[in-house]
């Protein structure tokens, strides 16, 4: 591995300025073609060495004839003489850490960039002790989600930082949000950094997931038996794909709520007129019993109720029939003596993660009502357990991560106020719960909600839109958005927010070979069975 | 010392046949001008010389060359008509050699002292008389080992295209250099950037060095 | 003012219409010249009679050989010598600051043949001491040398200068040395130059240089010549006017006093000698050898006797003067014809060795300035004053 010294030079930085970045001439012996955005390089200036990205690369000449009439290179000759002299190459530089010379920074590690280097300094490709000294080696609070482009050195996410806030993984379809997401939650997982509550909708992090091509890769529940547990709201579904559930969830009428039924007013058909009727029926009833009243009314009850709460009759029937498709949904009882809420509570203290399945329940309607229903009740034990830590009651709990998927459809400015969600995502992490959204469409999400979230991960996107909502607040906005366009479909993404010391394009590290279990902690059946046995043990210490 | 005192004494280490090819008849700041001894005998164009400097040796690159009649107002006329070769008009005229001259203009490029070499106009011009030497084939590879000398001769204000004469000296010096196509190259580049306001003659000088 | 030609041309175009009208007359005349010649020539020991007998004030040439004689060239040698020299002067000049002369002699040697070579040279000498600028006689009477006798003292200069040529490494080429003009040094028989200036320059200056190059023989073959190109002497056709003359005893005076172009002579007088030998030679030939009869080569030549030849060049005639040595040696005389033809055929109708040497010797209008400017600087820094006239300031500088 060559020594910083070694590190091949590129060339010099000629001009520029902080908020644009720098442009580099290059040198006649580097190839234009060898360049690449997103990768990393290294500037020494005179006083400070600077840590930077390439965002363009482009073809310059010393004269605008050149272009006009091109020499003759098809003389092998000519062409070597005016290769790096007449025409040479420059690349666009951001620079954004210094690592200085001096002890100060040395003990503080790498600081953002205040300034440029000077003139002509000397650009070279960045080393791997550059990446190591800027990102940090793997350890306890550090873990390996990929490499920078090029490289080999690993790129560590600082969990701990990733679960203070928010954060959102984005990506046009088919790009690898999936595998991201497993992979963050493992990370999680392994650094215990947070406990996880997981709305699966397609099931794919539970048990297994698979490939783009049909193959199977390992789910959460695979690698860490003993911290996962998997919830369900398809039994049946769960059965036929062998899945090992730990608890089948249902959703008793009584914990409806109107708000509830507010958020599929869409889905549902209902009028404006309609929802505030569940509000009129919620307070004639009460809370919890008036999905079942209603829902049980027959003609003539429902006539009397109607004129005597002077309920139009056509928003009844409305109403009526919106309710009436909740019947569908098979999770949904009228009794049940099991709290969903209070099973899921009693996991996520234990600190073992949370996955639920939808299985054939995996439209829209059933995933928001389920995820919001859910998340506010456990939300609002969050927010008692924290004010009694305020108040020096409790030991502070462990953070608990949400992930919810296609955030656009309720974190959109529509509904992102009626949500948990939207709260959720405006408070921060005030009462210990953060979200983790995963979207393709992030320009439909509610441009406040986006700039909550500390960490962005993001694979290729190409609408305008997206890019621009993404990129939203960042600086060196219109760099980096040309470095996301031209990530590659697959296996990239770029790393930029709180949880990493400055933008990076990575490649995601394996997830699906043996070799990769391995790596993240999993463990064979022998030793499997040694550590359950110690689980349990300490369970019941 | 006396002229025959000095005859007698051992000859200096150089040795005065070596490759001296004419007396300095003209001299100034940037340039000066030789007179062959022998007819037709100029070195060619683009040859990298020498003459004495104070101190050191003073370097320059040939730029022009011209055959002509010694005398003011005397032309030359044809006198071959009935013979069959130049040489044989000779021949027949022997004055003819008396009464012609072949001088070149050289265009100082630097100067060498021992082991240093200057790629600046020296501070004094050659003196009248001096006399004119090839260089070796080393005392070239040596100086032209920096491309610096180029910047003297490609603003030259001279009657010969300038360019010719660069791209003689460049290949020339080329053949001295053991890789002589890297040589090309690196001189190409050189000039790439001292041209690069002006394409076109960089262009054509880059054709005129293979 | 300059000269007005528009005031002249009108007398010019006479002039031409004068010419013309003398052609007729002039080409009857050459015509009769002819015939006069082969008559003449029948008898060559009558006309050498007619010739001692006669009195007459125009010079006449002394018949040698027939002088009808049309002598063509032997081929020329491949590998010879040519040596030629001339010079120019700088004259003593009453309003410059010294007292001095400049003789320039212009030296031009070229070797043809197997060995090709050429050496050109000038030599320039500055005559200023006191013994060197005047001709003083034991009796101390001095006559400067200036004007006519500085171009007397020139000539013989130059003829000096063949001389010291002569010390050269051993070759066995021929050798042909050439002077321009006359050999004969007309200026000093006219009684104007007091004996010792004729002794000094002539018998011991001049016939002393002949003599060293006669003696210089017999090998390798050497021989002088002087070249005049256009001549006007008209010696040759006075010897035919006296072949033509009635009377026995040619006296003019006695005879013909007061009459003129009704004599007899006057059939062929009149023109030229190069005109008869345009006619009548060929290129190439050359004429008989003729004696000079001038007074001073009769007083003083002696062995150094000076004849003279016509040679036909492509166009025109040159005299051609050759001391006696020359002329009674055939290889000798066979060398000077060839050769001169040999060196006008390179020199384009000028022996080409001579004209070298004139080149050398040229002393131009610009070199006369510049070296009385470096006289007046080097007597300026000395600090001897110089006082240059009035005169040759204002010639220098031209102003209105």
């Amino acid at each position: 591995m060559a020594t910083e010294e070694e590190q091949k030079r590129l060339g010099a930085v000629v001009s520029g300025s902080l908020t644009q970045g720098v442009e580099v001439r290059l040198d006649a012996s580097i190839s234009v073609e060898d360049m690449a955005v997103g990768r990393y390089v290294a500037i020494e200036g005179t006083k400070h060495r600077f840590f930077g990205m390439i965002t363009d690369v482009s073809l310059e000449t010393v004269d605008p004839n050149v272009a006009v009439t091109p020499p003759d290179v098809s003389d092998p000759f000519i062409a070597q003489v005016i290769n790096g002299t007449t025409t040479y190459g420059k690349l666009e530089v951001l620079p954004m850490l210094t690592i200085g010379g001096d002890a100060a920074s040395i003990l503080e590690g790498p600081q953002p960039a205040k300034t440029v280097p000077a003139h002509f300094s000397t650009v070279k490709l960045a080393s791997q002790r550059d990446v190591e000294v800027v990102f940090g080696a793997e350890d306890e609070k550090r873990f390996y989600v990929g490499t920078p482009l090029d490289m080999e050195t690993k790129v560590c996410l600082d969990v701990a930082e990733f679960v203070k806030r928010s954060n959102g993984v984005f990506g046009k379809s088919g790009t690898g949000k999936t595998f991201l997401t497993r992979l963050l939650l493992v990370g999680m997982l392994q650094k215990n950094a947070a406990v996880s509550l997981v709305f699966d909708m397609h099931s794919e992090y539970g048990w297994e997931g698979k490939t783009e091509k049909g193959y199977k890769v390992k789910g959460l529940k695979q690698l860490f038996p003993s911290k996962v547990a998997i919830f369900t709201l398809d039994e049946e579904s769960s059965k036929r794909r062998r899945v090992n559930t730990d608890v089948v969830v249902r959703i008793g009428y009584n914990e409806i709520e109107p708000e509830d039924v507010e958020l599929l007013r869409q889905t549902l058909n209902l009028t404006e007129a309609s929802t505030q009727t569940i509000y009129q029926l919620a307070r004639e009833f009460g809370d919890s019993k008036w999905l079942e009243t209603v829902l049980n009314l027959n003609e003539e009850d429902g006539k009397q109720l109607i004129s005597r709460l002077n309920i139009h009759d056509s928003t009844y029937r409305n109403l009526r029939r919106g309710l009436e498709n909740l019947r569908r949904f098979s999770f949904l009882v009228p009794h049940t003596r099991e709290n969903s809420v209070q099973r899921i509570l009693d996991y996520l203290d234990r600190g073992i993660n949370v996955i639920l399945e939808f299985g054939r329940f995996d439209d829209f309607a059933a995933y928001i009502l389920v995820a919001n229903l859910l998340s506010r009740r456990i939300y609002a034990r969050y927010r008692e357990n924290a004010e009694r830590e305020m108040g020096g009651e409790v030991a502070p709990s462990r953070p608990l991560v949400i992930t919810i998927e296609e955030a656009h459809r309720f974190l959109n400015p529509e509904l992102s106020s009626h949500t948990i969600f939207g709260r959720i995502a405006r408070e921060m992490r005030k009462y210990n719960v953060t979200l983790l959204v995963i979207d393709q469409r992030p320009s439909g999400i509610d441009a406040e909600v986006m700039s909550q979230l500390g960490t962005k991960i993001t694979c290729l996107l190409d609408d305008e839109r997206d890019l621009d909502s993404v990129l939203t607040g960042t600086s060196g906005k219109s760099e980096l958005k040309s470095v996301l366009s031209k990530l590659e479909t697959k296996q990239q993404a770029l790393i930029f927010g709180h949880a990493v010391p400055m933008p990076v394009v990575i490649k995601t590290r394996e997830y699906g070979t043996a070799e990769s279990y391995r790596e993240l902690g999993f463990l064979d059946a022998a030793e499997l069975k040694k550590k359950t046995q110690k689980d349990i043990e300490d369970l019941w210490a | 010392m006396d002229i025959e005192q000095a005859k007698s004494q051992k000859p200096k280490t150089k040795n005065h046949s070596e490759r001296r090819i004419g007396e300095v008849i003209k001299a100034s700041s940037a340039e000066f001008a030789a007179q062959c001894y022998k007819l037709d005998e100029a070195p060619p164009l683009g040859c990298l010389v020498k003459t004495e400097g104070k101190p050191g040796e003073i370097y320059g690159v040939v730029y022009d060359v011209e055959t002509q009649s010694l005398e003011p107002g005397r032309r030359v006329v044809a006198r071959g008509e009935k013979l069959d070769s130049k040489d044989e008009v000779f021949a027949a005229n022997p004055q003819l050699s008396r009464l012609l001259s072949t001088d070149f203009k050289v265009m100082v490029v630097g100067e060498v002292e021992g082991k240093s070499r200057h790629y600046y106009l020296p501070p004094t011009p050659a003196a009248i008389h001096s006399f004119v030497y090839v260089c070796q084939p080393e005392e070239v590879r040596g100086f032209t080992e920096s491309l610096d000398f180029l910047s003297l001769l490609i603003n030259a204000k001279i009657l010969v295209p300038v360019d010719e004469v660069i791209a003689s000296c460049l290949r020339n010096a080329s053949l001295t250099h053991p890789d002589s196509n890297a040589f090309l190259v690196k001189a190409g580049k050189e000039l790439a950037r001292m041209l690069s306001n002006d394409i076109n003659r960089l262009n054509s000088v880059l054709k005129r060095l293979r | 003012m300059s000269l007005d030609l528009s005031k002249i041309i009108g007398q010019i175009v006479n002039l031409a219409a004068n010419l013309k009208q003398k052609e007729a007359q002039r080409r009857s005349k050459i015509r009769h010249a002819v015939d006069a010649l082969a008559s003449a020539a029948a008898d060559i020991n009558a006309l050498k009679q007619k010739v001692e007998s006669s009195k007459t004030t125009w010079l006449v040439a002394g018949p040698k050989e027939s002088i009808d004689l049309r002598q063509p060239a032997k081929e020329c040698s491949t590998d010879y010598i040519a040596v030629a020299s001339d010079g120019s002067h700088i004259d003593v000049d009453r309003h410059q600051s010294a007292h001095c002369f400049l003789i320039n002699i212009g030296i031009a040697e070229l070797q043809y043949g197997f060995n090709p070579g050429a050496e050109l040279l000038s030599v320039p000498k500055l005559y200023f001491r006191d013994d060197e600028v005047v001709i003083m006689s034991a009796d101390g009477r001095i006559v400067p040398i200036e004007g006519q006798l500085l171009g007397i003292k020139r000539s013989i200069e130059e003829c000096r200068m063949l001389v010291d040529r002569l010390e050269r490494p051993e070759s066995s080429l021929p050798i042909i040395m050439l002077l321009d003009g006359s050999l004969i040094l007309w200026s000093l028989a006219e009684q104007i130059y007091p004996d010792f200036v004729v002794n000094e320059l002539l018998v011991n200056g001049f016939l002393k240089h002949l003599d060293k190059i006669r003696r210089f023989g017999p090998r390798p073959l050497l021989a002088l010549a002087s070249y005049i190109s256009f001549p006007r002497s008209t010696e040759v056709i006075n010897l035919l006017r006296l072949a033509t003359c009635p009377h026995q005893q040619v006296d003019c005076d006695q005879y013909c006093s007061g009459k003129f172009s009704t004599r007899e002579c006057d059939r062929v007088g009149g023109i030229l000698d190069r005109e008869l030998f345009t006619y009548l030679l060929a290129p190439g030939e050359r004429s008989a050898v003729f004696t000079s009869r001038s007074s001073v080569v009769t007083r003083h030549y002696e062995a150094n006797e000076i004849n003279f030849f016509y040679v036909r060049l492509d166009r025109e005639v040159a005299r051609i003067e050759i001391p006696l040595w020359v002329a009674e040696n055939e290889k000798l005389l066979e060398l000077t014809h060839s050769a001169i033809l040999d060196q006008c055929r390179r020199g384009l109708g000028y022996p080409v060795a001579l004209s070298e040497a004139h080149e050398q010797a040229v002393v131009n209008v610009g070199d006369r300035q510049q070296f009385w400017n470096l006289v007046g600087q080097v007597l300026g820094e000395d600090g001897i004053s110089m006082s240059s006239s009035a005169k040759s300031e204002s010639k220098r500088a031209r102003w209105i």
